[in-house]
């Protein structure tokens, strides 16, 4: 007798243990990351079928540096993370992706024989997820001879004067002057700008010419990384800026910490208008500095954090999968919009996927809907790309990145913004409602 | 009205003043650094590169007591110094004796390896990047004074009075103690030290112990006083403590002390004038350089040629 009611208690604990496996299974089935049909309100991880893609693998790479004070692998890492969602709902017609990311030290050597190994060794169809000081300047007419565009995240001058790049953010340029244009509409009597010296001729020119537009006078710095004086760098720049003036920090999370604790400690929250590009958009960087809740006024290349459009929800939920020791944080996003410009890219691909067909495919794209930027996403056939070129403007609140204003096209004081817009109307690269 | 403006080379009083607060207070952490530097060179001819690697992991260890566990902070900060007393004394218990009768630029790259080993478990466990700021504030960092317009924390004035403290009291420790004579004497000749009876294992652990605690403490201060807990930087801000060393030309504790303020100073002071602006993290290096050269201006080279 005993023995049975043993044999019944032991069926009941395995019985329930197999229904909520059951369930468990079912409900992770029901609903895995990213899958399902991409609608106006759901974004998808490409094919969205929920089942993982079994085939042969399609290679693609990409160079991310890392050097004391900077760290841009973040970018390749989120978009290895998206190609993880896309192999795990069926992959590109049941193909999985393979990424293969390098890190680089600064060193135009390196960068160059990564670039040709990625190619001529690795034999990838596609290079994706670059970001770096000098990569683009390194590599653009190697890629460009291979018939290469590289999706990526751009810093310098060359990842959008020349062919070779397609990239989904806008670079420090181009946000450093989407904050500027934030500070003199906020009243700035002056403005200045301070970039790691690597890249301040080209990061810093734009803020100048705001400025100069406003009638009001600037000052560049350019700054040696890693900064082991801040105290004395953030005077500098309070001092050069003046009562009412402006200051436009252009530093990664790597750096810019030392620079506005050093502004906490030395008191000087309060004495000017504060500035940013995307980088310091991070809800770790707003939980660390309540100080500069509503003063640090950060031009945002990306949607706002949470701000609940599809391809914000997603991004959130592929973080939370596959890359959970990434905080969400704007490199995420563009390690995001990478993946999911380089997906678009390879599905559209008609016939067999070579680097040929795929670069072609890369060319093609125009008009790629995502809600994490302001305008479709673009690369199309001209000398040169700049597609994120509206962006919007966000700061710190509560621990949290919240939105200051809506989609702001950014002021073109370059020639080259205006005739990339004069491009976008004409090829009707991204006019697409 | 008469406006009296006063401008040093060009640059206006009111907005050079700050800059000398700042150095004097940062010059504090390289002169301590140097000081601890100096006195276990002069125990045992060991040149510690790995000073602000050392200081560098003990900070991160109190980064993580502070911010992952209920620990009180005090443990913390105790942890960080203690950190820097363990790792020096187990160098140089497992080192120490194997370096010893060697040249001093192998003692020297050995603590090198030591540097870059620490450098890369810290890579290892706590890579830059990804999800995390780290900032370790001290306390004392919430007490702040104006002083000429800068505005000072107490942590920073705790540095510069440690940084006095420390040569006061290393140079009395070493003339007026029986274990401060031993170093002394080590540091004239260590094997004749060792047959007069002086335990010099013994009083060599005492140095890199000291030099350790020593070490722990201006990391902890120089977390703080950095405004950022990037390791990378402060393993190499190792250079400033090493050229105020070198000015003290590894013998002087006062000397040392001088050199490391003046480090600080010169280095926070070119901050302002915009032709030297992006060169003054070259303070160090260009300091050791004329220091070495004034010092050595009398010495005598004698050239002899054998007759052949």
């Amino acid at each position: 007798m005993r023995s049975m009611k043993i044999k019944l208690g032991v069926g009941c604990v395995v019985g329930a243990v197999l229904v909520l496996a059951a369930l468990a299974t079912s409900a992770g089935a029901a609903n895995p990351v990213g899958s399902g049909k991409a609608s106006a309100t759901k974004a998808v991880c490409g094919m969205g079928t929920g089942k993982a893609a079994t085939g042969k693998p399609i290679k693609l790479g990409g160079i991310d540096m890392l050097i004391p004070g900077v760290d841009f692998t973040t970018v390749g890492k989120f978009a290895d993370a998206y190609f993880k969602c896309v192999n795990a709902n069926g992959g590109i017609n049941g193909r999985p992706i393979k990424y293969t990311l390098y890190d680089e030290a600064l060193n135009p050597t390196q960068e160059a024989s990564l670039a040709k190994k990625l190619v001529e060794s690795d034999k990838v169809v596609g290079i994706v997820g670059n970001t770096s000081f000098a990569e683009c300047g390194t590599n653009w007419k190697y890629y460009k001879s291979k018939g290469f565009v590289v999706i990526g995240a751009g810093v310098q001058a060359e990842c959008y004067s020349t062919p070779s790049f397609a990239e989904v953010n806008m670079g420090p340029r181009y946000s450093n002057i989407g904050a500027a244009q934030r500070l003199v509409k906020l009243g700035a009597k002056s403005l200045v700008v301070a970039s790691p010296d690597t890249i301040s001729a080209y990061a810093d020119g734009g803020v100048a010419k705001v400025a100069q537009a406003a009638g009001i006078p600037s000052h560049i710095f350019p700054i040696k990384l890693p900064i082991t004086d801040a105290n004395s760098t953030i005077l500098q720049l309070v001092q050069a800026a003046g009562d009412g003036g402006g200051v436009v920090l252009d530093f990664t999370p790597d750096s810019a910490p030392a620079l506005m604790q050093a502004a906490i400690s030395q008191g000087l929250v309060d004495k000017v208008l504060w500035g940013s590009s995307t980088p310091i958009a991070n809800e770790f960087m707003a939980k660390q500095f309540p100080q500069f809740d509503g003063k640090m006024h950060i031009n945002q290349e990306v949607g706002g954090i949470g701000d609940g459009t599809p391809d914000e929800v997603l991004y959130a939920q592929i973080t939370k999968k596959y890359a959970p020791s990434i905080a969400l944080q704007a490199f995420g996003q563009f390690g995001y919009l990478i993946g999911q410009m380089a997906t678009k890219a390879l599905l559209s691909v008609q016939g067999p996927i070579t680097a040929k067909s795929y670069n072609n495919a890369v060319r093609a794209l125009k008009n790629a809907k995502t809600s994490m930027l302001c305008k479709p996403f673009y690369v199309g056939s001209v000398a040169y790309h700049i597609p994120n070129n509206v962006d919007i403007n966000v700061t710190y609140k509560a621990g949290a990145v919240v939105g200051e204003t809506g989609c702001i096209p950014i002021q073109p004081v370059d020639p080259q913004l205006t005739q990339t817009r004069a491009w976008e109307k004409k090829f009707n690269l991204n006019t697409a409602k | 009205m008469v406006n009296f403006a006063l401008t040093v080379f060009g640059v206006d009083w009111v907005f050079l003043k700050p800059y000398i607060v700042l150095g004097l207070a940062l010059g504090g952490v390289y002169a301590l650094s140097g000081v601890g530097v100096v006195v276990l060179y002069q125990a045992t001819g060991v040149l510690n590169l790995a000073f602000g690697a050392i200081g560098a992991a003990g900070a991160l260890i109190a980064y993580y007591f502070v911010n992952h566990t209920s620990l009180p902070h005090w443990f913390a900060y105790l942890a960080c110094i203690v950190f820097g007393a363990v790792v020096n004394v187990a160098y140089g218990m497992v080192f120490g004796p194997a370096f010893a009768g060697r040249d001093p630029l192998v003692k020297m790259m050995g603590t090198l390896a030591l540097a870059l080993i620490l450098l890369g478990v810290m890579a290892w466990r706590a890579p830059a990047g990804g999800a995390f700021v780290r900032v370790l504030q001290l306390p004392t960092s919430n007490d702040r004074y104006a002083v000429f317009g800068a505005v000072v924390t107490l942590t920073q004035i705790i540095a510069l009075v440690f940084a006095f403290v420390l040569t006061i009291g290393t140079t009395a420790f070493l003339r007026l103690t029986k274990i401060g004579t031993a170093m002394r004497a080590l540091a004239s000749d260590r094997e004749i030290t060792a047959t007069l009876g002086v335990p010099v294992r013994r009083v060599e652990l005492a140095a890199w112990l000291g030099s350790g605690l020593v070490c722990g403490g201006a990391g902890l201060l120089l977390a703080d006083l950095f405004t950022s807990l990037d390791y990378t930087a402060l393993t190499f801000l190792v250079i400033s403590s090493l050229a105020a060393a070198l000015i003290g030309r590894l013998r002087s504790l006062w000397v040392t002390l001088a050199g490391g303020l003046a480090v600080g100073f010169f280095q926070a002071v070119a901050t302002p004038y915009a032709s030297i602006t992006n060169y003054r993290t070259a303070a160090p290096f260009v300091l050791a350089i004329v220091a070495l050269l004034y010092l050595g201006r009398h010495r005598t080279v004698t050239l002899s040629r054998t007759a052949g």
